[in-house]
């Protein structure tokens, strides 16, 4: 027994240790459960007194992961693609080919998309220098920088890039308010957003996603649009005409009214019903009178006419220098239920950008209906100045993110370098607004390339249900143990009992986070926690049957088992390592688990029932019955 | 209580009824996988999912006809857990878009009841192409790292018959779960849930191999003079009643899970239920065998 002195120090260490880091999780069970049970005023006043300890023991107790807690996470990608394009001062057909190909490249090859873009433009012409594109005093890009120059200072651009995102969206989330966020870097160009407790995801997307590229425009020559809407109509619908094969006749000769009656718009609407179908009218309401407004189309139907203005046949109709954009509200319902929202005629040229914006608040017009108003330095109060005093009795376009808030028809001459934004759905929109102006412009666009939210119910039911399947499996399996084992299956229930802590101490130890299929690790390991005590018991009975006495077949029934348990152990324990640096998410809780139930399984096996069974045979002389 | 105690089943010597069995069991799988194919989750395919539950369980068939003129792309409803439907969507465009058409829809085809979308999963196609690159390389990484620790701890013929063993667990569960989907009352996609079950079986079915593997090892050495069929087949005798003892303890749990696991447990729980099995009768009938094979063949060589 003497030899046991240290192996005994060394569990009631390890006991006490994850006593110590599992005391925070416990208070901070019990303290939820009392706020809970206490009445409104209660809670306020015990919560306002204790938030100290409540905040310190929540900080150190077990995490639960989004997929328990409920919230929200998001993986962001920086659109490196836009960058290249923004960064570059000239940009003409061949450059967009290239980045095209470098776009399908990188995704093939998994290479980084400004390596790509390089490739494929040597590919292109090896003669061709890179810096024709790209200039910039302040990195040095002259005329005669070499293509490797201009590539090394794109790549820097790009990790800057995404440095000032996650700066940015970490302002961004500050001001929205969640408790304990996270946000982390992801390889080359991944941002991982967590956001525990979030429930509004369509404010969160919009939120992390929005450039803020605030700019004012002016707005298409409304008898300019009113044409470009005829003649599209018209195309579309000699197209459809051309397309329909067995009212071949019937069509050609519609299409020819068509041309004679152009000036009438309501005539050509009228076309829809029993021509053939013009695709164009399909999707879009072309508004009939001449205004900087081109039509509404239903909220399904933008992507659909999204495409159709990307065709050559309606981009040689648009008239220069002048793009379509969306309202950011709709503008009412359709026929069949659905939010219609306004196409806009916007000029091509961005009279004044965000970057003069100095301070924005949350304000309310006489409505009461909430708008941004926002304030603009010197030079942007003279350039407001000047382009509101030459437009007057003209629409400007407040344009975010090339989404159109507001188009104003301007009185007056603005001085003073104050402008607003109208137009907006809610106070929660407009403050999200001043949170993003104030956090500033992202470098580059963020598409969202992964998100997973969870509500708070689902979380709730996902413990309960695991809670459960711990319990219940844990009894099973003592159980089991007891009738197979008899004494000896008490001693490895013991074992077992003091496994589950020593996993749930480990997690905590090192602030892993418990997720549902970490969860589902306990369990596991739960049912192969035994193992290593069935190995040893079936040894010990190996070695009674051969005559032994009970104290050597002990001694015997460890030493043997011990390769055993050891070669077994540490390959499965590989097997965790390697999902825990391939997984993401909730996986590497599973992984944590499995790795951390393995240890505590060899440990309480290997040392902990030692100590018993030697203190039952040696000190106590008690014959411990291996069933 | 002891079962198996003074086994003497003979293992090696029938082995070639669990290479026919093995290789039936592998050839539908092969066949199966080629034919049926796997259902691939939101995490490898990419997509959309919204879990909308609602104050009355909604009719699966009912929500697929209001939805289809709204989305896109193929749209797929699914029950999930007690009164909410699961709308996957393969629509691309803003996530917000697609949601609130989602929703506007149902609310106006169910005016009677309330909605509340409490789950949603977005996956890029871009983001489930590096999902399935990393599970796969998992995979092949944890293959070959139980390779080399086994030749080092061994010797080669174990660390063939270890990964073997492995390979043919993976692929009849593959199988499996390819075979089953859609007769099953449950989801049997593949999601990186599963494919972490798949590497848990791998462990678990290696914990099993090693063990007999390690009284191979020791009994080479005690009966020098006895046939290697003979020794291995005694260690696997001597090893078994732990091996059923482990998997049922272990089968227990796993059952646990599959009764109280909610949806998104339930395939992973069946995918160890089946692991476990097969991985238990691999370590018997194929792992110790192959190492037979190679070391009598090697015997004959010398000859």
């Amino acid at each position: 027994m003497k030899d046991n002195g240290f192996k005994i120090l060394l569990t009631i260490g390890f006991i006490a240790l994850c006593v110590y880091y599992l005391y925070p999780s416990v208070h901070n069970l019990f303290l939820s459960n009392k706020i809970e049970s206490m009445s409104g005023e209660e809670r306020t006043a015990y919560e306002q007194e204790n938030n100290t300890t409540i905040k310190t023991v929540k900080d150190k107790s077990l995490k639960l992961g989004l997929d328990l807690l409920g919230g929200m996470h998001v993986t962001l990608e920086v659109k490196i693609d836009a960058l290249v394009r923004e960064l570059a001062t000239d940009v003409d057909q061949p450059f967009e080919e290239v980045l095209a190909d470098a776009n399908t490249r990188a995704d093939n090859q998994g290479i980084s998309l400004i390596d790509a873009f390089s490739q494929a433009f040597t590919e292109r012409d090896p003669n061709a220098l890179l810096s024709r594109y790209f200039r910039d005093t302040d990195a040095n890009i002259t005329r005669r920088s070499t293509n490797a120059e201009v590539v090394t200072y794109l790549q820097a651009e790009a990790d800057e890039a995404i440095l000032r995102a996650i700066e940015i969206i970490r302002q961004r989330v500050d001001r929205f308010g969640v408790t304990e966020p996270s946000i982390q870097r992801q390889g080359a160009r991944r941002i991982v957003v967590e956001l525990p407790g979030v429930t509004e995801q369509d404010r969160v997307r919009t939120l992390l996603k929005g450039t803020a590229k605030l700019e004012f425009r002016l707005m298409a020559e409304p008898q300019a649009l009113l044409r470009t809407a005829q003649l599209a109509i018209e195309a579309y619908q000699e197209e459809a005409a051309m397309d329909s094969t067995s009212d071949a006749l019937l069509a050609a000769d519609s299409a020819g009214v068509v041309s004679d009656t152009t000036s009438d718009i309501d005539a050509l609407l009228a076309l829809e019903d029993d021509g053939p179908v013009n695709r164009l009218l399909q999707i879009v309401q072309p508004y009939p009178q001449a205004s900087v407004r081109f039509g509404v189309v239903s909220e399904q139907d933008t992507a659909a006419f999204n495409a159709l203005m990307r065709e050559p046949v309606f981009q040689d109709l648009m008239p220069t220098n002048t793009t379509l954009m969306y309202h950011s509200s709709p503008s009412g319902l359709n026929a069949a239920g659905f939010e219609v929202y306004e196409i806009l005629g916007v000029r091509n040229e961005i009279e004044l950008d965000g970057s003069v914006i100095t301070d924005a608040k949350v304000d309310f017009d006489e409505f009461n209906r909430a708008k941004v108003s926002m304030a603009m330095n010197g030079e942007g109060a003279r350039i407001w100045a000047r382009i509101t005093g030459a437009n007057v009795n003209k629409n400007v376009a407040v344009v975010m993110d090339n989404t159109v808030y507001s188009f104003p028809v301007i009185n007056e001459r603005i001085a003073g370098g104050r402008t607003e934004i109208n137009g907006l759905d809610s106070q929660a929109e407009a403050q999200d607004i001043v949170n993003v102006l104030k956090s500033g412009a992202l470098p580059a666009p963020l598409i969202i390339v992964e998100e997973r939210t969870v509500g708070p119910s689902l979380g709730e039911a996902s413990i309960q249900a695991g809670l459960n399947s711990i319990l219940v499996g844990l009894l099973l399996v003592a159980l089991f143990m007891i009738f197979y084992y008899r004494t000896a299956g008490i001693v490895a229930d013991l074992a077992l009992i003091i496994n589950v802590i020593f996993i749930l101490g480990i997690l905590a130890g090192f602030k892993a986070t418990l997720t549902l299929p970490g969860i589902a690790g306990i369990v596991l390991t739960i049912g192969m926690a035994v193992d290593a005590n069935v190995l040893i018991f079936e040894r010990v009975r190996e070695e009674q049957n051969t005559g032994k006495t009970l104290k050597a077949a002990m001694e015997g029934g460890y030493s043997k088992a011990l390769s055993a348990i050891f070669d077994a152990n540490i390959t499965t324990f590989f097997v965790g390592a390697i999902l825990y640096s391939f997984g993401v998410g909730p996986i590497k809780g599973f992984a944590v688990t499995l790795m951390a139930g393995i240890i505590a399984s060899m440990f309480s096996a290997i040392v902990i029932t030692r100590i018993v069974m030697d203190y039952m045979v040696v000190e106590r002389r008690i014959k411990v019955n291996y069933g | 209580m002891r079962i198996f105690e003074n086994a003497a089943f003979r293992f090696i010597q029938s082995r070639k009824t669990g290479y026919l069995i093995s290789g039936i069991l592998l050839l539908l799988s092969v066949i199966s996988l080629s034919t049926r194919g796997l259902e691939l989750g939101i995490d490898f395919k990419g997509g959309m999912e919204f879990v909308v539950e609602s104050s009355e369980l909604l009719d699966v068939n009912e929500v697929t006809n209001a939805l289809s003129g709204v989305l896109e792309g193929a749209t797929g409803v699914k029950t999930f857990g007690e009164n909410a439907v699961l709308i996957a969507t393969a629509a691309e465009g803003e996530i917000n878009a697609i949601e609130s058409a989602i929703l506007t829809q149902i609310r106006t085809s169910f005016p009677d009841q309330t909605h509340e979308v409490i789950k949603t999963d977005v996956v890029g196609p871009r983001f489930a192409d590096d999902l399935k690159r990393g599970a796969i390389q998992a995979l092949l990484a944890s293959l070959l790292v139980i390779f080399v620790y086994i030749f080092f701890r061994f010797e080669w013929r174990f660390s063939v018959g270890a990964v073997a063993a492995l390979a043919h667990d993976v692929t009849i569960t593959l199988g499996l779960f390819s075979l089953l989907q859609g007769i099953v009352p449950f989801s049997l996609e593949i999601n990186q849930a599963i494919i972490a079950a798949f590497l848990t079986i791998v462990g678990y079915s290696l914990n099993d191999t090693v063990v007999v593997f390690d009284r191979i090892r020791e009994y080479t050495n005690l009966f020098k003079t006895d046939a290697y069929d003979n020794v291995v087949n005694r260690s696997i005798n001597n090893t078994l009643s732990r091996t059923i003892i482990t998997s049922g303890t272990t089968l227990l749990v796993v059952a646990t899970l599959f009764i109280f696991g909610s949806g998104a447990l339930r395939g992973f729980a069946f995918a160890l239920l089946v692991g476990v099995i097969i991985g238990t009768y691999s370590s018997i009938f194929v792992a110790s065998p192959v190492v037979v094979e190679l070391r009598n063949r090697a015997a004959a060589n010398r000859k």
